[in-house]
């Protein structure tokens, strides 16, 4: 390394402690000097440029993004929020919606809908005959085993939903009551129920369910709506039917 | 009023790196932003926003060394980023530290106080690779890297740069490039 190569290096990078530049300083002595006088330079330039730093800079930095940190995980924390709030009313909209489709496949509520479509039955009068109420039953494949109630009014094999019906009308007291039995389908109870302006008992017998439904105020003879059936669709080995007020456990006495 | 939880006691090991980080370097980015920009509230915006983007991207940090000439970078684009938006306007680099008590003690003044002069002269294409090896650290290198030039063109602005204040500094006499002073 010669002087110019020296002088450069020193100029460019006085701190470097490259083997070459010491060894062309200590062979040299006006370079020596030279790099004594670069030296005291770059103390001159480091005490020059060491400006004083604001007080509290450094706890106004952390200050700030501290509370820019916090406030992050406040609007995340409401966000999560929102969107547990969020799940649960969908949750809560489908198991409704769920409990409304559940709802809508029952038999008091397949019942209720059936009847505007044979609303005009409830004001027939004049019993029909034993042989036309026999032979309703019988284009659903079932055979009467007991005595028929008196005052049925109206005969006819109706589907309600996915059941093949006989729906039937008894009268008592000039109260009409429009009965539908379901063959084959069995519920554990018996209960009463109200929905849509309709009232109704369903209760169930050996071979199927018999749902009652009346429209019409006042009291409504269910209990022997229910007895006179089930004698003729049971026959007289069936367990008959108490007088009693319905409540949720069922209404059958052995 | 926006209603926050109290303090957690704990501190996350990012958290205390980021404190670390910022106690480490913070004077030392605020330095670099004054002698850069000459203003002292502009300095001190360009170190808040220069930690809390660090804050941001922590995780890209491998090693404590790397750390300085990472911050000084994330500063530089800052600074570049403010003079995109509206140019700033044209201050006395001295003006808002002439009357700080420390810096105006009687050890400071003379030399030192010419060489800031001097520095305020010189032209930015010197002034920034000086800054980044002085009070950065910086090798020729590293410092070719951050400004995207040749480590010889590297070296000759730090040369230049200190032949034009020693130049500013004897009365603008001719700067003498590569002559033997």
């Amino acid at each position: 390394m010669d002087c110019l190569e020296f002088r450069r290096r020193l100029g460019a990078e006085p701190q470097s402690r490259d083997p070459a530049l010491l060894v062309h300083r200590r062979d040299c002595p006006a370079c020596a000097a030279a790099w004594e006088r670069a030296q005291a330079f770059e103390h001159e330039l480091q005490a020059a440029l060491d400006v004083p730093v604001p007080k509290g800079l450094v706890e106004r930095v952390l200050l700030a993004q501290a509370t820019g940190e916090r406030q992050l995980q406040y609007r995340r924390r409401h966000r999560f929020g929102y969107a547990l709030a969020a799940s649960l009313l969908l949750a809560l909209g489908m198991g409704g919606y769920a409990l409304h489709q559940r709802d809508a496949g029952s038999l008091p509520a397949l019942a209720v809908a059936h009847m505007p479509f044979e609303i005009g039955s409830l004001d027939l009068v004049r019993p029909i005959s034993a042989r036309a109420i026999a032979a309703g039953f019988a284009d659903r494949g079932i055979r009467l085993r007991g005595p028929l109630p008196a005052g049925v009014t109206y005969v006819h094999d109706c589907p309600v939903g996915p059941y093949k019906t006989v729906h039937l009308v008894s009268r008592i007291d000039d109260m009409p009551v429009a009965v539908l039995y379901v063959p084959g389908k069995r519920v554990p109870q018996a209960r009463d129920f109200q929905r849509g302006g309709w009232h109704g008992r369903i209760v169930p017998l050996q071979r199927g369910t018999l749902v009652m439904l009346t429209d019409r105020q006042g009291a409504r003879p269910f209990d022997r709506v229910a007895q006179g059936w089930r004698l003729a669709i049971d026959g007289s080995g069936a367990a008959r039917v108490t007088d009693r007020p319905v409540q949720a456990s069922g209404l059958l006495a052995p | 009023m926006k209603r926050l939880g109290p303090v957690s006691l704990f501190v996350n090991p990012r958290q205390r790196q980021f404190e670390a980080l910022t106690r480490a370097h913070a004077g030392d980015l605020y330095r670099f932003a004054y002698w850069l920009c000459g203003q002292d509230a502009l300095s001190q915006d360009l170190v808040q926003e220069t930690l809390l983007r660090a804050w941001k991207s922590l995780d890209a940090l491998r090693e404590a060394e790397s750390a300085k000439p990472w911050l000084l970078a994330i500063l530089r684009r800052e600074h570049a980023r403010i003079h995109e938006r509206k140019p700033l306007d044209t201050v006395e680099l001295d003006e808002g530290i002439a009357e700080e008590s420390a810096w105006a003690s009687p050890e400071r003044h003379g030399d030192a106080a010419e060489l800031r002069e001097a520095m305020s002269k010189l032209p930015h294409k010197y002034r920034e690779p000086l800054l980044l090896q002085v009070l950065g650290g910086m090798s020729c290198e590293e410092i070719a890297v951050e400004l995207g030039q040749q480590p010889g063109a590297v070296m000759t602005q730090l040369f230049r740069a200190r032949q034009k204040l020693k130049s500013i500094l004897q009365g603008d006499r001719p700067e003498v490039q590569h002559g033997l002073s």
